[in-house]
């Protein structure tokens, strides 16, 4: 869909208007069986059930002609370690974008620690480093992600900092950053 | 020598004199700036402030060049290594300056993944406090490494703290296993690092050193 050069308010009507439309698609389409909620600044939330619910609807959005879903925008968690969302640990995000018609759709599902969850980064390549921090700081594992190795953390590091129950000043001392190597060259 | 080379003077002085001389005019920085306070360094630099009045204006991208290193911002606990890499590849005379809270005590980010403070990797000269500093405590910073290059001052010494002092300052809450807290999950190996790996490695490397 192209749209004539107009003002950019006009421009951004016409984004509300999609972004509005969509909504209502969405909440036609899934509302029945998934749990769907409009957040502060109507943009749609869908809580989709498992993994493969979750990639139909992807699919789904990235065909459809009112959302033309074709980018990635962000991909996190969060732990629901006191069960407010839900009563599995975990909830994976899936903030999503059209470039075309600027609608956005996030997708939520929980997922629990013992559970795997399943790589996008085939359909979305920006999804393979997300991916990695996600699993970085909360130990999500996805299957048949390429490379799963932490991103942020050191490569030695135990544990995942951004549970709940990993102690914020819990640091881990290397070889390479403890006084006591201070000046051995090479260090240990 | 006088300008129009009439009447020659010669001065007698101590060769160590002169060389210090020379190297306290000449100090030329290499900037590692990771965070905010490196904005405070590229203003030092610029030509409001402009550090080349004091003969510390030839930035340097390579260690091997440069004789102060200025660590300007946050260091993570990843980012050490690299750091002290650095600071073995400069060579000798060779001086560290601290910029700001976090580079000299890890600052507000008293957490997981920051180094609290880069004298646990290196040796350091002058500590700069603000976070960030004002080019004018940078300055000082530099005048003060003249000074103590001028007068001799001792050096900071290395310190050599107990295997319970480092553990202690590495960490506010131990676990019964002593300091690695065990993997939740270990699905998937990570790295070289295996969990007997890192409990074993750490208290042998102290005890013999
Ligand atoms: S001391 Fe302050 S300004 Fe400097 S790097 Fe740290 S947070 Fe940034």
């Amino acid at each position: 869909m192209r749209f004539a050069m107009g003002s950019s308010i006009d421009q951004r009507a016409t984004y509300l208007q999609l972004q509005k439309a969509a909504n209502q698609k969405l909440q036609d389409l899934y509302a029945k069986d998934l749990h769907f909620e409009l957040d502060k600044i109507n943009e749609p939330i869908l809580w989709v059930k498992n993994m493969p619910n979750l990639f139909a609807v992807i699919c789904y959005l990235q065909t459809d002609e009112i959302f033309k879903i074709n980018y990635l925008s962000d991909l996190t968690a969060y732990d629901n370690i006191d069960h407010i969302d839900g009563d599995k640990r975990f909830v994976l995000v899936y903030q999503l974008l059209s470039l075309e018609t600027k609608v956005s759709v996030r997708l939520k599902l929980l997922i629990d620690d013992s559970e795997d969850a399943k790589t996008i980064s085939h359909i979305f390549p920006a999804a393979n480093w997300l991916e990695r921090e996600v699993f970085d700081m909360y130990g999500i594992v996805f299957r048949g992600h390429p490379d799963l190795r932490r991103i942020m953390m050191d490569e030695r590091f135990i544990g995942h900092p951004q549970r709940k129950e990993y102690d914020i000043k819990q640091r881990m001392p290397f070889a390479d950053n403890m006084k006591t190597n201070l000046d051995r060259n090479p260090v240990p | 020598m006088s300008k129009d080379g009439s009447n020659t003077m010669i001065f007698s002085t101590l060769l160590s004199e002169a060389v210090k001389w020379g190297r306290k005019n000449s100090l030329w920085p290499m900037p590692f700036a990771t965070s905010c306070c490196g904005i405070e360094v590229m203003s030092t630099l610029s030509s409001t402030y402009d550090l080349s009045r004091f003969g510390a204006e030839v930035v340097r991208f390579s260690p091997r060049q440069a004789d102060m290193l200025i660590v300007a911002g946050t260091i993570t606990t990843k980012m050490a290594p690299v750091l002290r890499t650095i600071y073995d590849q400069m060579l000798e005379p060779k001086w560290v300056i601290a910029m700001g809270a976090c580079s000299s005590s890890g600052g507000i980010f008293d957490t997981y993944s920051v180094l609290q403070g880069i004298d646990y990797i290196m040796p350091v000269d002058v500590y700069v406090s603000g976070c960030p500093p004002i080019p004018e405590g940078l300055i000082y910073s530099v005048l003060y490494l003249q000074k103590i290059i001028d007068e001799g001052l001792e050096r900071t010494p290395a310190l050599k703290p107990t295997y319970e002092e480092a553990m202690k300052a590495m960490t506010y809450h131990k676990t019964p296993e002593g300091l690695i807290l065990p993997s939740i999950k270990t699905g998937i190996s990570l790295g070289n690092g295996t969990n007997e790996e890192a409990s074993k490695e750490v208290p042998n490397e102290v005890r013999n050193g």
